[in-house]
């Protein structure tokens, strides 16, 4: 059976999967997005990377739950990308959200044979357009692209700290029901300076495992 | 000035090097609940003012009834223009409700210098995150730019602030931005290099943590986060001195008063 001969929610689930896989290289294992510089200095243990994390959702995942969906929805891609980075203070964080953003849309653009998304757009937005391009379910969309997120960071964590694989799974399984609460935020609203700062402060670690 | 209204009151103008300094008083002593305070400024064309306040903006205690109290400051500074915005600390009192925004819009080759600090409360009286809730939102636009955004909501009851995507320990937050439309992202890279050269100097983990960075464009930030108000003042202006001799080949001149 070819692709457009199945059912249009089963496409939709297909592609959103692969689109949505850790495995998509698009280098999103190279970003730690500050938690590097928290773990390096202590302040970030195995301990706390749950409620870590369900912070983070509250906050950082909030808005960028909310560009997903801005973007999925038919928003301006570009007035939404200038909002971002003016809200996004750290560059090194500012500068990974714009490189994955530019290597997810390069790879569908290749898978679609079609240039369908624009090439400079922040991670979440490109993510926000493939999905309303490829006729997949906002909700469902906004969800992955969170998961996603919180599977990446939760990886970095595991690279970064004695962090187990069933600690780290069950802190991805614990996090589900805020994830999908966080999906349906409508205030864009962010307050992370210690992340941020720890963002900024990243490249004076001496020994760096990640970019961000 | 075309127009001012109690509780506000423009103290006088002082001369500087080059330009003017204006200090603001609230003559109430504080933003009461159901306040709505307002403050346009226009810096015209090639002007240079800096702005500052006589005291720490006091946010009292919500009032059954009344609303949020609000603060809300928009200014324009047109071509060629430069504004320094330096108020002084903004201490929530316990059961405070408040909002503040900030707007700035900036013309061709317009400079701003902007800080803001932010208390836990009034410490001396025991008050640690007592206040109810604050929402802070902050603009920088260079013509339709936007340069930075910032919008926040602390609720210290609802939302853990001691988490470490918060602030962690910490308890003062302190930030400077300094813009200027039309330089070059190289011109950026290189003050972003030489903040960070002070905020390592300056950063004692556990008790200050400062960090800075290049803003989406024309312009860099820095900010820290403090157990303490000490200190962060002295430290706002080390970074205000660089920027302003990079930016404007002059050195800054503090507002007149005694910290």
């Amino acid at each position: 059976m070819s692709a457009d001969m199945l059912p249009t929610g089963e496409m939709a689930l297909l592609r959103l999967l692969q689109l949505a896989d850790s495995a998509l290289p698009i280098g999103a294992a190279a970003h730690s997005f500050g938690l590097e510089t928290l773990a390096d200095e202590g302040i970030l243990v195995p301990e706390g990377v749950e409620a870590f994390l369900r912070a983070y959702l509250e906050e950082a995942g909030a808005v960028e739950a909310i560009f997903v969906r801005r973007s999925a929805c038919g928003g301006d891609v570009r007035t939404l990308h200038e909002e971002l980075s003016a809200r996004k203070l750290a560059r090194e964080s500012r500068e990974a959200s714009l490189k994955l953003g530019r290597r997810f849309a390069g790879l569908v653009n290749q898978m679609w044979e079609s240039p369908i998304l624009e090439a400079d757009l922040h991670y979440c937005i490109a993510f926000g357009a493939a999905g309303a391009a490829l006729g997949i379910p906002t909700d469902a969309v906004v969800l992955a692209f969170l998961h996603q997120s919180i599977a990446g960071l939760v990886s970095a964590c595991q690279r970064l700290m004695p962090l187990g694989q069933v600690a780290a799974n069950k802190i991805l399984w614990n996090l589900k029901p805020a994830m999908a609460r966080i999906s349906h935020s409508e205030e864009a609203t962010c307050f992370s300076p210690y992340l941020e700062l720890a963002s900024m402060r990243h490249g004076s670690i001496e020994t760096r495992l990640f970019i961000s | 000035m075309t127009r001012q209204d109690p509780p506000w009151k423009v103290v006088r103008a002082f001369a500087l090097p080059s330009g003017s300094l204006v200090h603001l008083h609230n003559v109430s002593g504080g933003v009461l609940a159901g306040d709505r305070l307002t403050l346009d400024v226009e810096v015209a064309a090639g002007a240079s003012a800096q702005i500052t306040t006589t005291g720490a903006t006091r946010l009292y205690r919500h009032r059954q009834g009344a609303g949020d109290s609000e603060q809300r400051a928009r200014f324009s500074v047109g071509d060629g223009a430069m504004l320094e915005y330096l108020p002084d600390i903004v201490i929530p009192y316990a059961g405070s409700r408040h909002v503040q925004r900030t707007e700035f819009r900036l013309g061709t080759g317009g400079t701003l210098f902007w800080w803001e600090i932010l208390a836990p409360g009034r410490l001396a009286a025991g008050e640690r995150f007592a206040f109810e809730r604050l929402r802070i939102q902050a603009g920088i636009y260079a013509g339709e730019r936007s340069v930075l955004r910032e919008d926040y909501v602390l609720e210290p009851r609802k939302k853990d602030l001691s988490s470490t995507a918060r602030m962690g320990e910490y308890s003062h937050t302190a930030s400077l931005c300094a813009v200027q439309t039309g330089r070059p992202a190289a011109f950026w890279r290189t003050l972003e290099d030489g903040w960070n050269q002070i905020a390592r100097d300056r950063t004692q983990p556990g008790r200050t943590v400062w960090g800075a960075s290049t803003l989406a464009s024309d312009g860099v930030v820095v900010r820290g986060l403090s157990g303490s108000g000490r200190g962060l003042h002295d430290t706002l202006v080390e970074f205000w001195s660089m920027a302003r001799r990079a930016i404007t080949g002059e050195d800054a001149v503090p507002p007149r008063k005694i910290y």
